[in-house]
């Protein structure tokens, strides 16, 4: 028998402007799991889409048991027994579990659907492989752990035997992640092969059995796990020897800029509170850090702290003053900038030109416009030097359209912005959100020196090595109360994991 | 902005949009044409292109119906540019046409008064899509035709009950319509400063003049004030524009409003020009609708809208001379092969660009959306 | 009595228009296309199913075998109205058109071309197009003569008696059962919520969307033959606003089957009492006003607002209708 089931042969694929694979070869040979590394943008899910037939590669061919075959769409993937769990779970909210695991590979007496039979099967499957899941369950009240179960189910349901899980690790806490190796493992041991994407080389080197590198599209490598270190394979993730730490002095924390007093914010969708009875304080001069698993509340409570949501109850005092009613215009005029989770949805107006987003804070202000009109020039200048200041890339300068620039540079104009707006209090919300290493720490660097100058700083991250190197405090969210409150130097990452999952608390008041 | 760069201009590849698309509609027009009246074909695409340049009185005619379509199009732009879909322009229409013939003919006030007073009842029409966007998060499209209906049948009900406003309080044997405003109050009508003469049509007034004002006006508004600074990045992105500040709710309602406003003013410089009567009628006025198309076409720019509204009048005036041989409606084909294709502007856009790229033959694409991040 | 049994028939039939287009409405948007060209495929619809009708009555064959001439008239209208949402999938679902745009060029073109197509048919100038009146299902259908003093019963049923109707009916049944029952309803939905997620186990987003907006067309363009019947013996390009009205109880009926079937005939019951407002004993006659028949005119759009304002906030709408799909992105 061939010892590759999978074998992609010189894959290139190009979008507009982009070389997203360039003459990639990779092989997963049968029952093993094959880690894909790289940093975002150096193409692990573009390779992995073309595989799963969602692209269609420009050169190369992919082998399954050594025969050349075409994959158009995820139809022909799935008939090769190749499945896919996505980064961002595919299910449909408002569908059951059931409905979701069967979507697309239904069984149908002329056209009519026959659950009994598939309710059977996907039973059958979830006690074998120690899935719990609730089949009549809708998606949108099961938790992220239980969707990823529903993702892998799908792929057994389908009898997949390459099993591709993108970043499978990022929504999890620590001990989901042991539990989902455990999962990955017994797959393997029941004749799957996986092809495991990540960039986080703790899970790789615990769990793979050998490692392909890609960097910039390019095929760097294939080691043995067994046989390299973290270091090895970062330098070939970055090109360059990389240091984990930032680098920064102790916090010299004064005066209370933000406190929070018993603050709840009504959930979006259901009638559960998002964030419920949450107080805490910031000061000048620190990095509060609000760590958890995404969907917790973090979002709401920054939308409350910022003005996008209302409050339920609770007072929001910053600077002494209640500012829990006030207007976003106000807070923002008061002394609190934001950089918001998602740049396209909040940060950027991206019809707009960079200059004409530069100033989305201050476009008002007096030295902006004269009697009403904008003032162009200004504007323009002020730009120019944003632009030179924190070396924000575009092909036309201050007149180029956002939409046209690239990810990194567009969050860097989003940091110049807030940054420049001189605030008391910073709010960040995953500022690093798929950047590379060299634009993490340029923004890591910009954040630690904020603070020196005695800003407040509440950093809100899904990143554990970013919250551990980043923050003087660590508050842990969890269904939207806050359930610990940690020193970074003397916790660790099991322990943040242990909180994260809520398995561990510790009273809030009685630590202040 | 250099000279090699110009393919990146969105105004050029906009306008060579709106061209083909007309052309595209004309095509078709006299395809149908051709289908349902083989013989007429030819001379009807030709009366259709050149009815509206054949004489001084009908070129009159294009201007003074260009007048109010500006109006209605610069309605639909101007909430086109907050990110709204006013098609509520009959409506707005209507009550502007009400209010003006109510300030010109019951109360005898002049022309300039009326105008602001059908602004003011447009205004009014249109601010209940955008209060029910804003507070009840009701789709305006929906909310806006509701209050097309509605507004019809108030309008006709208080025309019905203000019999100093009707034909027949002046003289005249029909009670279906509202009066001659020549005879009612000659100092509603639209100042004709002897431009009737000089077209030798008593179409021909200021209102042209007036409704070019009107357009550079908004212009000024969209793309210089920090009000329009603020509409725009509404309609691009209003969560972007929520999070800078700027109070979204507010600025949807104002920005329908004066959508209103405009289209009301269309209303009253229609029936002020002292030419037309409004007729009681079960349907909605077109001119109301055909602010989309004008709209459309000049890609919601208020300077391009002076002449798409030209453009839209042009061809009406030509196929008014269609009949008998073909009904008039066949223009509204046309105009509606244009919206249709216009709504393609992202596929014809990119097609222009890609013409124009192929020409232009610059690398520069790649810097320009190759991710940057550097590692230094 | 008797005048309570004409409303009540009077609801069905104009209740029936509204419910087959607001399905309609259902279908595409469930499957992700707002379909705001509902309006001019009513229209379409109409223009050729009386046209077929009127045809039918010129060679006689109609009035010989009424029902089937109705059916063929109903599957035409229907038929054509599918034809025509295909230029809105073309539109939405391949070029990636703003859908209200390209919906609003079809809502203008079709009556134009109603206006257009009717003047070649039957020659200049005349545009309405009139029904013949054996379309009506009677009592003689059924094989018993009309009493000379109708009861209630026979009122209320054969008054405005349809086969739309019944067509209705068994078009809301299988609504019904192919948007909850079938691969293709599981699919069609799952398109509207989350088409990339459905993209990834294999189903054709661009297929079912095209299906969606074909079925609302189909829908639509018997919608715009059963208006057309129930306003009157005419067709005059028109179809009131009901297209739009349509869309107004699909969102009252938030987007299922069984609750737009009462929200069609809630809207029908408003049309209906405001045009028998005169003949209805307790309503005010406001007889001091001239035309007070406009107030009553006002009523299903009035209504149609103030439900929208209660049924909005917690509308739940196809989280992915109105967004093209386009396969590269995700």
């Amino acid at each position: 028998m061939e010892e590759n089931i999978i074998e992609m042969r010189h894959i290139t694929k190009v979008f507009p402007g982009l070389v997203a694979n360039d003459d990639v070869t990779i092989q997963l040979r049968r029952g093993e799991i094959h880690a894909l590394l790289g940093e975002n943008g150096a193409g692990k899910s573009t390779l992995m889409n073309v595989l799963f037939g969602l692209y269609t590669p420009e050169k190369g061919e992919i082998r399954k048991n050594g025969k050349t075959v075409v994959i158009k769409d995820p139809n022909d993937a799935t008939a090769l027994g190749i499945g896919m769990v996505h980064q961002h779970f595919q299910l449909v909210h408002n569908f059951t579990v059931l409905q979701n695991i069967i979507l697309g590979a239904e069984t149908v007496k002329g056209g009519f659907l026959q659950l009994a039979q598939a309710r059977k099967k996907v039973a059958d499957l979830s006690e074998k492989y120690g899935l719990k899941v609730n089949l009549d369950a809708l998606i949108d009240d099961i938790t992220v752990g239980m969707q990823q179960r529903v993702e892998i189910l799908k792929m057994l349901y389908r009898d997949n035997e390459v099993l591709i899980f993108d970043e499978p690790t990022a929504m999890l806490t620590p001990q989901e992640i042991n539990e989902l190796m455990q999962i990955m493992k017994d797959l393997v041991a029941e004749g799957k092969s996986i092809l495991f994407i990540s960039h986080k080389l703790n899970e790789i080197m615990a769990v793979a059995d050998r490692c392909t590198v890609l960097r910039k599209g390019k095929c760097i490598g294939t080691v043995n796990t067994a046989e390299t270190t973290k270091e090895e394979l970062s330098e070939m993730m970055v090109g360059r020897k990389v240091e984990f730490v930032v680098a920064k002095e102790d916090a010299n924390p004064t005066d209370t800029v933000l406190e929070i007093k018993d603050l709840s914010v009504a959930g979006r969708r259901s009638t559960k509170k998002s964030v419920h009875d949450v107080s805490f304080k910031v000061h000048k001069g620190e990095i509060v850090c609000i760590a958890g698993i995404d969907g917790n509340g973090q979002s709401e409570l920054v939308y409350a702290l910022t003005g996008i949501m209302p409050a339920e109850s609770g007072e929001i005092i910053f600077k002494d003053r209640d500012i829990t009613k006030e207007t976003i215009r106000n807070r923002n005029l008061d002394g609190i900038a934001h950089i918001p989770e998602d740049r396209h949805e909040y940060g950027l107006v991206l019809d707009y030109t960079l200059a004409e987003n530069l100033v989305l804070k201050k476009y008002f202000m007096k030295d902006f416009q004269n009697r009403g009109f904008i003032d162009f020039p200004a504007v323009r200048k002020y730009a120019d030097r944003l632009i030179e200041k924190y070396d924000i890339r575009s092909s036309q300068g201050a007149l180029s359209v956002a939409r046209s620039m690239s990810g990194g540079n567009q969050q860097k104009a989003i940091v110049a912005r807030e940054i420049d707006y001189d605030p008391d209090l910073l709010i960040a919300v995953q500022p690093t959100r798929g950047m590379d290493v060299g634009a993490i720490e340029y923004i890591h660097r910009q954040i630690v020196k904020e603070r020196d100058e005695g800003k407040a700083i509440l950093l809100i991250s899904l990143e554990l090595d970013e919250v551990m190197n980043l923050s003087d405090r660590i508050l842990v969210m969890f269904e939207g109360g806050i359930v610990g409150e940690l020193d970074p130097k003397q916790t660790t990452v099991q322990e943040l994991g242990l909180y994260m999952s809520g398995a561990k608390r510790n009273d809030m008041r009685e630590a202040e | 902005m250099k000279k090699s760069s110009f393919r990146n201009n969105p105004a050029l590849v906009g306008l060579l949009a709106s061209f083909t698309a007309i052309f595209l509609g004309l095509v078709f027009g006299f395809f149908m044409l051709g289908i349902f009246n083989p013989s007429f074909a030819g001379a009807g695409i030709v009366k259709i292109l050149t009815k509206g340049l054949s004489s001084k009185e009908k070129f009159a005619k294009v201007l003074y119906q260009a007048a109010p379509l500006m109006m209605t199009g610069l309605s639909v732009g101007f909430a086109m540019k907050t990110g709204l879909f006013n098609i509520g322009g009959s409506g707005q229409y209507l009550i502007g046409t009400f209010c003006a013939l109510l300030f010109g003919v019951v109360l005898k006030l002049p022309w300039y008064v009326c105008l602001l007073a059908a602004m003011l009842g447009g205004a009014f029409w249109g601010i209940f899509p955008g209060l029910f966007k804003a507070l009840f998060n009701v789709n305006e499209v929906i909310t806006a035709i509701m209050f097309n209906w509605i507004g019809l049948f108030l309008v006709n009900l208080a025309f019905s009950n203000t019999p100093t406003v009707l034909a027949n309080y002046y003289g005249a044997s029909v009670a279906d319509r509202t009066a001659n405003i020549e005879a009612a109050n000659p100092s509603a009508v639209i100042p004709k400063l002897g431009m009737d003469k000089l077209f030798n049509s008593s179409y021909m007034n200021i209102s042209f003049f007036v409704a070019m004002l009107v357009a550079a006006t908004i212009y000024i508004i969209i793309d210089k004030t920090v009000f329009g600074y603020e509409l725009k990045a509404c309609g691009f992105n209003q969560k972007a524009s929520i999070y800078a500040g700027i109070n979204a709710k507010r600025n949807v309602v104002i920005s329908m409003m004066i959508a209103g406003a405009l289209a009301g003013l269309g209303g009253g410089i229609y029936y002020l020009c002292g030419t037309a009567q409004y007729t009681i009628e079960k349907v909605l006025p077109a001119m109301g609708f055909n602010g989309i198309p004008v709209a459309l076409l000049a890609n919601s720019n208020p300077i391009g809208i002076i002449f798409s509204a030209l453009f839209i009048s042009y061809i009406q005036v030509g196929g008014e001379a269609l009949q008998p041989e073909y009904a008039k409606e066949i223009v509204d084909i046309i105009i509606a092969c244009i919206i249709y294709l216009s709504a393609l502007s992202v596929l014809m856009k990119g097609l222009i660009t890609g013409l124009l790229r192929e020409k232009g033959g610059n690398q520069k694409e790649v810097i320009e959306e190759a991710p940057l991040e550097e590692t230094k | 009595m008797i005048i309570l049994a004409d409303i009540l028939g009077s609801t069905i039939l104009f209740g029936v228009p509204l419910l087959l287009v607001a399905l309609g409405g259902m279908f595409a948007e469930r499957s992700g296309i707002i379909n705001l060209a509902l309006e001019g495929i009513m229209i379409t619809g109409a223009l050729f199913g009386c046209l077929f009708l009127r045809n039918a009555n010129l060679v006689g064959w109609g009035e010989v075998h009424p029902q089937l001439a109705m059916l063929v008239a109903i599957l035409l209208a229907g038929f054509v109205g599918a034809l025509f949402s295909i230029l809105l999938s073309i539109a939405a679902i391949n070029l990636k058109a703003n859908q209200t745009i390209s919906g609003t060029a079809l809502n203008q073109f079709a009556p134009a071309f109603a206006v257009v197509f009717s003047w070649a048919i039957q020659g200049r100038g005349q545009t309405t197009i009139n029904i013949p009146s054996w379309i009506r299902i009677t009592t003689a259908n059924f094989g018993f003569a009309p009493s000379a003093n109708p009861g209630f019963w026979e009122t209320f049923i054969f008054k405005s008696f349809y086969l739309t109707t019944p067509v209705a009916l068994i078009l809301f049944i299988a609504s019904y059962v192919i948007l909850y029952k079938t691969r293709l309803g599981l699919r069609l939905r799952a398109c509207g919520e989350h088409p990339q997620a459905a993209a990834s186990v294999g189903v054709n987003v661009y297929k079912m969307r095209y299906i969606g907006t074909t079925i609302s067309g189909f829908l639509g363009g018997i919608g715009g033959l059963a208006f057309t019947i129930a306003a009157g013996s005419s067709f005059q390009s028109t179809v009131a606003g009901y297209g739009f009205l349509a869309l107004a109880v699909m969102i009252f009926g938030n987007w299922k089957p069984v609750s737009i079937f009462f929200a069609a005939n809630f809207f029908a019951f408003f049309k209906v009492i405001s045009s028998y407002s005169s003949n209805i004993p307790f309503l005010p006659k406001f007889e001091n006003i001239k035309s007070s028949s406009y107030i009553y005119q006002c009523i299903p759009y009035v209504v149609t607002m103030l439900v929208l304002i209660f049924t909005s906030k917690r509308s739940q709408a196809p989280l992915a209708e109105g967004q093209p799909y386009d396969k590269g992105q995700r």
